[in-house]
């Protein structure tokens, strides 16, 4: 019985005593990247605070917009570095959140999952950004509401169609708030027009589409 | 004998058990599981490739990995170049056809991300996420 309780004591003194741990700085980050800004970067610090040196067997993150990068294979008690996530923002919208997979030799905590969270500014919010009318269907107008987005002051809005056969109408509704009517010369022929909406103040472009379909319109 | 071994076994269980819940309550919120999807805005891939023609497929994967290969007719549609790809995409579209978004396995969020913008920002109606993705279309390319 002796032998077994100073087995157990002995073995639980090594794995406290010898283990390799990565203590993380932050394992989640918040970025506001600003208004126009292509990518986002988050740098997750640590530091070995271990006896025994990490070594790391795989980053990888939870999508083809996000790459990740680890500054070293492996790391040294002691010694500190970050793992670098940099996520493409491109067209997207609103708060993203992209997670970065880290797998390594340490036995007490192999996966460590870092968070990036990455919240873009949205300029002018469009509702709807796409509008349609069947073939045959009465010409009538149809209206795409636009608003300033938070922190964001819009004072006048131009909007131009790519096509003469679909005209538009900008009224300010208040608060920021822009209605935008638009309508089709005629829907007896299937056509398009991209509408391109910009505030005066910034040289954002923002979209919207409009279009006559083959079908009746369910909207 | 045997009961010692079990007791021992349980003991050791127990003591695992204890830092897992510690775990699980201390990072409940800082791992970001897949958006919520209803399952009636999901589809099997059996069902719709029987939707045939009537059905647009929508690849929603980054544009490198689509060049490589992709559901036949499908259209590339992702966050990457939204504003560049939703035109020609608006193109296809008719309110008679239902449209199908994936993109890689089932873990992967980009499919969700753009059926939720067709969804809200567009209004289209009968938008469905693949189930599985890219990964189970595959499993079932004839």
């Amino acid at each position: 019985m002796r032998t077994r309780i100073f087995a157990l004591t002995l073995s639980i003194v090594i794995c406290v005593t010898a283990r390799a741990e990565l203590k993380w700085d932050q394992t989640m980050i918040e970025l506001h990247p600003a208004a126009g800004d292509k990518e986002a970067i988050g740098h997750f610090k640590y530091q070995n605070t271990g006896s025994n040196p990490v070594r790391f067997k795989s980053v990888h993150t939870s999508c083809g917009c996000t790459a990740a990068q680890s500054q070293k294979e492996q790391v040294p008690p002691g010694e500190k570095g970050e793992i670098t996530a940099t996520f493409k923002i491109g067209d997207r919208t609103g708060t993203q959140v992209k997670t970065v997979t880290v797998e390594t030799d340490d036995p007490a905590k192999a996966t460590m999952v870092l968070t990036l969270k990455a919240v873009i500014p949205q300029e002018l919010e469009i509702n709807p950004t796409f509008v349609f009318w069947g073939q045959g269907e009465a010409p009538k107008p149809k209206t795409i509401v636009v608003r300033a987005g938070k922190d964001f002051q819009v004072k006048h809005l131009k909007v131009a169609s790519s096509n003469p056969e679909f005209q538009t109408k900008v009224e300010q509704a208040g608060n920021g708030q822009f209605k935008i009517e638009v309508q089709p010369r005629e829907t007896s022929r299937m056509t398009g027009a991209t509408l391109t909406i910009q505030s005066e103040d910034s040289p954002k472009m923002f979209y919207a589409a409009a279009r006559v379909t083959n079908a009746p319109a369910i909207q | 004998m045997k009961s010692s071994l079990v007791r021992q076994a349980l003991i050791l269980a127990a003591l695992a058990f204890v830092p897992a819940l510690g775990e699980a309550i201390y990072f409940r919120d800082k791992i970001s599981w897949e958006s919520p999807v209803a399952a009636s805005e999901m589809v099997t891939v059996d069902r719709s490739r029987a939707w045939g023609d009537n059905a647009i497929w929508v690849d929603a994967r980054p544009e490198e990995e689509f060049d490589r290969d992709h559901v036949p007719n499908a259209l590339l549609l992702n966050e990457d170049r939204w504003n560049d790809l939703l035109p020609s995409f608006l193109e296809k579209w008719s309110p008679k056809k239902k449209v199908v978004v994936y993109c890689s396995s089932q873990s992967c969020n980009a499919s969700r991300e753009v059926a939720r913008r067709l969804r809200g920002e567009a209004q289209l109606k009968n938008v469905f996420v693949l189930q599985g993705g890219w990964e189970e279309w595959l499993k079932t390319r004839k």
